[in-house]
This record gives structure tokens, C-alpha cells and sequence, in this order.
């Protein structure tokens, strides 16, 4: 069984998607632990932590920059790396990330104070699925450019799939792209054929909610779109050096999921969604896996009432069924394994984790299985 | 109990909402013409049921058990042929990514006219006397989705589209038309989401909440000394106390969830390695004793 099964000595960067309520953020912040407790200095960003689990990392609600979290329980002080052991927690504020985007790309402060206040912007971080996955990304790479950081760990919003997270830099890029931007903008009108078409269909769609709706969208969205004009190059350079990222050699991209039928079906689409993207995911993480069933033999041997014995045998028949439903979810997940992935296992602790060393425990634990 | 012609079931991810929703609409047919309509993208409630629709067009799976699959996109396509009449421009339209301005014009749109479609349903429902179970999103979208028509009404103050937002309120409000069920799982932290989601429904969304279902709870077994006296026992000791820490979760979650106001209906844990009809059979008919024949 090798000790390291993701490679974590060496990674920059990890990536962990997956559906909500997998236990995604749990799995980042065990992988942060365990990697800043072998003595890296690591940064990990969840999205939307259950509250124990903030409580454990020392954050609040609002802590959106990086705050430094205590390693003393669970660092090995004789060990030589830890001097370096760092690790620092912080979560996801897509709006206000948004908000420090626009500042630092607004040619000037009218232009800024214009799209803060469009109500177009003001709905978007709500209204465009996709919002907080892009702003994931921006947060991923400022982190990344600071250079006392080792690793980067860097949950993600729940997902149906996996190009909803992979996929956010496009899309945002496709709303502030220039040639949408000229289709909307009514003063143009000097592009003929196809863009025509488009120009007079959206336009007809926008005016037709204005005039049943008494929203006078038109004017709005004209506004807003107008005031990224000259914006766009920002963005898709940033969302460039994003893309590179994530497919570099030393980001490790996984997927976390739990053994329950459902899910693992999610977890084969977002393996395929990966690889459509040309992404390879280097580990599915099986959350909660339940422990192995003890035999049965022991039963007979031990110095217990027989009626106690025949309630312990019958427990021990439930939860068998339970665990062959579990292992007949994970032969079907190997099936959609891609070539060099490896199934972990991370283990039900029993409880939510509160302290970190529960999230140490589950990092240590997580094992090829 | 008075029963509406939709239950919207939602819960918590991996509380059994659709094998809920699944077993809710086999008990309903026992009775009446039922629907399940399935707004999980992956169809897992319609599948248990052995249908796959790809689409609103029923899928008949037995006895007076119909399965249809609804999605924003399909409503939003729909919303705009509506709109822009000549097929070919509105194909186009949806089609182009300048369509992405529509929907960030307009915060809720999607999941707006979904509800819409939801009231529709209701609505034939009543006149061909059947049921439509609706295996919807996950507490959180849901909540979202629920709430869509006072953020509608927030941004058309006045016109056709508040106009209809007031109509979908009065449905989502109506007790004979609409109900709400939360599953929930005998865990600490699903109780406590599940009294929380039944509130924002019930304060936010304005909807009743019918029941809370409380899923996968194991039938009793061990007493609380027997547990005690097992504990040498290895890891059989520790199945046994894992078993007695879910029954005791399952009892004073039950507990908690009526103290908040909310019926409570219990479900028995399900020990085999598959879920097939068989099993639905026998949730159907707790429900049909505990949620609907009261």
C-alpha cells in the first residue's frame, strides 16, 4: 500500500469537485492538513463549509482572505520539516471577489462605480450559473502567485457535473466577449448575414420580457455590457493562465464522492466530463466508506447470552448487505476508472469532523483501496 | 389529512429524497392516476421505477404510474418559442451564446417558469383527479427555487410577469394544490438541516410543509445495556453501537422534528444489497399507513 497514494509531497496544486453533500470541503481540508502536517506550507480554500467544520479551521463566515490555522495538535515537532508546516483557511466570497476583479480592470473609477451599481451586475453572482466557479478560479491564482505557498488545495461549488467548474472561464469569457458585447450594442449595426440574425433575435427577446414585464431590461443590459467593453483582455488572460493550471503535471484533479449508488453514477459523469475536457482526474475519493464486516466465527466464540448472540449475528447480516451494496457501487465506479487513477478510500469517522485533528485522522487515512 | 395534487419532495443529498419520492408515487397510485415528475437530471427517482423519459411526455412504468422528466432548459426553450415565434430565429437564439445576457437579465427566469409548469400540472391534476409527485432538487435549490416568485415580483413590480408571480405564490400557498415533504436521515447534522429547510419553505416560500420523512431508520434491535455489553466484542461491538447510535438518532430526530412543528413519519431502514421494486413496495406502504391514510 503506498503511503502517499496522490503524490501530495510533490503537488502545487489539488482540485477536488464533486456533487454537494459528498463531504467535498471535509476532503479538501483533510488534504490540507495532511499535506501541511508532513511539513509544506499549503492553502486551502473551501466554498461552503458546514459550520463545525469552519469552527474547526478557525474561520467565520466572512473570512475570504487566508487566515493561518493552528497546526499544534497534530504536527510532529521532532520531525525536521516542520519548520516549514503552515497552513491557512479561507472561504469563498464570489461576489466580493467580483467586486475586486472589476476594481482592478475598470479603465476608471466612473466605469467601476458604473457596473458595481448596474443591476444587471448586481443579479449576476445569483443569476449566472457558473459565477462562483469562476471566481474559485481567480481566488486559485492569486494564491498561486504567492510564493511562500507550497500547495494550493482548492475546493469547489457543488456541481452537477464537472464542466460546470471546468468550464466557468469560457463562459464567463462568453458574456464579456466583445463580439457579444457588438451584437447588443445598439448603436452598432453595420454587421450583416448570420450576426443579423442574432442581433435581431436577441433584441427582440430582451424587448419582448421589457414590454410584458415592465422591466426596461434593454437598457440595462446595454449599460452593462458596454461597461466591460475593453475589460475582456484581462479576463482571458487570467482565465488562460487558469486553464494551464489545472492541466499542468503537478495539479492533481480529484473527485470526491460517497459509496451510494446515485452518487457513484455522478462520479462516472464527471470522470467522462473530465476526460471530454481533456482532464484526467488522478483520484476518485470514496467519502464514509464503511468498515470492513468482521467475521462471523468470532460470534461463536465469545461468552454471551444466546439471545444476545442471535441479535449480534442479525446485525452483523444487515450491515453485510449494506457493505455488498457498497462494493458493488465501487466495482461499478472501477469500471469508469481512467488508466493510472486510483480509488481512495477515506473512512466514516462516526461523527462530523470538529477539531483538526478529525480532519488529520481522515487525511492520514485515505488510502488506495 | 388533506392531500394535495403535488408533494414536492426534497431533503438533503443522500437522505433517500428520491427513493422517497419513488415510494410516495407507487402508495399515490394505489389510489389515483399518479405522476412522478423527475427534475433530477441523472432520472434517479424515474429510474428505480424501471422508466428513463427524456422528456414531459409520460412514460406509462404500471398501473396507473406515469413518469415524466422536466427540465429548466426544455420550460426556457418553450418560454422563448413563446416569445419569438418564427422557429428558425428562436432555435438560433437559444442556440447563441449571447443567450447567456437573457438569463442574467432576468435572475430566476429558468426556475421560474419551471414553477409555472408546476402550477400547470397542479392544475390539470385536479381536473383528471391524479396525483404528481415531483422528485425535486436538493434542499438548498430547492429553498431557491421556492423563493424564485417574490424575487420575480421584486424586479417586475408590475406587468404580465408579476401578474403570474402572484399566481404561482397563490399555488405554492394553496394547501389543497401543493405540499412539501423533507427527508432527512437519522444524522445529527441532517436533522438540524431538515428542521431549517421545512422553515425557509414554510417563512420564505410561504408553502406547507406536510411531513418530514425520516429515512433509513434501523429497526430496533439491541438494548441499551446489551450494547454496553458487547463493547469488548471488537468489531462486532462496534456495528452494534453503530446500529444503537442510529436508532437513538432516528428517535430524538423524530422528536426534534415534531417539536418544530413538523409530522414526522418514520421509515425503516432497508438491509439489502439493492433497492428494487420489491423494497419500494414496502416503503410505499408504510407511507400509505402513516402519511396517507391518517
Amino acid at each position: 500500500m503506498k503511503s502517499d497514494p496522490l503524490d501530495l509531497k510533490s503537488r502545487r496544486l489539488v482540485v477536488c469537485l464533486g456533487a454537494g453533500g459528498v463531504g467535498k470541503t471535509t476532503i479538501s481540508a483533510a488534504i490540507a492538513v495532511r499535506t501541511a502536517a508532513s511539513g509544506r506550507a499549503v492553502d486551502v480554500m473551501t466554498v461552503d463549509p458546514a459550520p463545525r467544520l469552519l469552527d474547526a479551521l478557525g474561520l467565520n463566515s466572512d473570512s475570504s482572505e487566508p487566515r493561518e490555522v493552528a497546526l499544534d495538535s497534530v504536527l510532529n515537532s521532532r520531525s525536521r520539516s516542520a519548520a516549514r508546516a503552515r497552513l491557512r483557511a479561507l472561504k469563498l466570497d464570489p461576489k466580493g471577489t467580483f467586486d475586486a476583479i472589476v476594481a482592478r480592470n475598470a479603465p476608471s473609477a466612473a466605469a467601476r462605480d458604473a457596473i458595481l451599481e448596474n443591476r444587471i451586475y448586481r443579479n449576476l453572482a445569483n443569476a449566472l450559473a457558473g459565477v462562483a466557479d469562476y471566481m474559485a478560479m481567480e481566488k486559485l491564482l492569486e494564491l498561486a502567485d504567492d510564493a511562500t505557498t507550497d500547495m494550493v488545495v482548492l475546493d469547489t461549488p457543488p456541481a452537477a457535473e464537472a464542466l460546470d467548474f471546468l468550464d466557468a472561464p469560457r463562459r464567463m469569457l462568453d458574456l464579456l466577449n466583445s463580439r457579444a458585447v457588438s451584437i447588443l450594442d445598439i448603436k452598432g449595426g453595420f454587421f450583416g448575414g448570420q450576426m443579423r440574425m442574432f442581433d435581431i433575435a436577441a433584441r427582440t427577446v430582451l424587448s419582448a420580457f421589457d414590454r410584458i414585464a415592465n422591466l426596461h431590461i434593454l437598457a440595462d443590459v446595454q449599460s452593462f455590457v458596454n461597461s466591460f467593453q475593453g475589460m475582456y483582455d484581462g479576463f482571458a488572460e487570467r482565465a488562460e493562465r487558469a486553464q494551464k493550471m489545472l492541466r499542468a503535471k503537478d495539479t492533481a484533479i480529484v473527485v470526491v464522492t460517497t459509496a451510494e449508488p446515485g452518487r457513484i453514477a455522478q462520479a462516472r459523469e464527471f470522470i467522462e466530463g473530465l476526460e471530454a475536457a481533456g482532464l484526467k482526474a488522478s483520484a476518485i475519493v470514496v467519502n464514509r466508506m464503511m468498515s470492513e464486516i468482521p467475521s462471523a466465527a468470532e460470534l461463536a466464540a465469545a461468552k454471551i447470552p444466546a439471545a444476545l448472540r442471535a441479535k449480534l449475528k442479525r446485525n452483523l447480516a444487515d450491515y453485510a448487505a449494506l457493505k455488498r451494496r457498497e462494493y458493488i457501487s465501487i466495482k461499478s465506479l472501477r469500471e469508469a476508472l481512467p488508466e493510472g487513477a486510483r480509488v481512495l478510500a477515506a473512512p466514516e469517522i462516526g461523527h462530523e469532523p470538529r477539531t483538526i485533528a478529525d480532519l488529520a485522522e481522515i487525511g492520514r487515512s485515505l488510502r488506495s483501496h | 389529512m388533506a392531500i394535495p395534487r403535488v408533494f414536492f419532495v426534497t431533503g438533503k443529498g443522500g437522505t433517500g429524497k428520491s427513493t422517497v419520492a419513488a415510494a410516495l408515487a407507487v402508495a399515490l397510485a394505489r389510489r389515483r392516476p399518479t405522476t412522478l415528475a423527475d427534475l433530477d437530471r441523472r432520472l434517479s427517482a424515474a429510474k428505480m421505477l424501471g422508466a428513463a423519459p427524456a422528456d414531459s411526455t409520460p412514460v406509462h412504468v404500471m398501473d396507473s404510474l406515469d413518469v415524466i422528466a422536466l427540465t429548466t432548459r426544455a420550460e426556457v426553450e418553450a418560454f422563448i418559442e413563446r416569445i419569438v415565434p418564427v422557429r428558425a430565429i428562436s432555435r438560433r437564439l437559444l442556440r447563441s451564446r449571447t443567450f447567456g445576457y437573457v438569463t442574467a437579465a432576468l435572475p430566476g427566469l429558468e426556475a421560474f417558469l419551471l414553477l409555472e409548469r408546476l402550477r400547470m400540472l397542479a392544475g390539470d391534476a385536479a381536473l383528471q383527479d391524479r396525483y404528481v409527485v415531483i422528485d425535486a432538487p436538493a434542499s438548498g435549490t430547492a429553498i431557491e427555487l421556492l423563493s424564485v416568485p417574490a424575487g420575480v415580483k421584486g424586479i417586475a413590480p408590475a406587468g404580465s410577469l408579476n401578474r403570474l408571480a402572484d399566481q404561482v405564490e397563490a399555488f405554492l400557498s394553496d394547501p389543497a394544490r401543493f405540499g412539501a415533504i423533507v427527508t432527512v436521515s437519522p444524522e445529527e447534522l441532517a436533522i438540524k438541516e431538515a428542521i431549517e429547510t421545512a422553515e425557509a419553505i414554510r417563512e420564505r416560500a410561504k408553502a406547507p410543509v406536510i411531513a418530514a420523512i425520516m429515512n433509513c431508520a434501523p429497526a430496533a434491535l439491541f438494548e441499551a445495556h446489551e450494547i454496553d455489553a458487547v463493547g469488548h466484542l471488537g468489531a462486532h461491538g462496534t456495528l452494534a453501537k453503530k446500529r444503537g447510535t442510529a436508532e437513538k438518532n432516528a428517535a430524538h430526530g423524530a422528536h426534534r422534528l415534531e417539536k418544530a412543528g413538523l409530522k414526522t413519519i418514520t421509515l425503516p431502514m432497508i438491509y439489502t444489497e439493492t433497492i428494487g421494486m420489491g423494497e419500494l413496495g414496502r416503503l410505499a406502504r408504510a407511507l400509505e399507513t402513516e402519511l396517507l391514510a391518517r
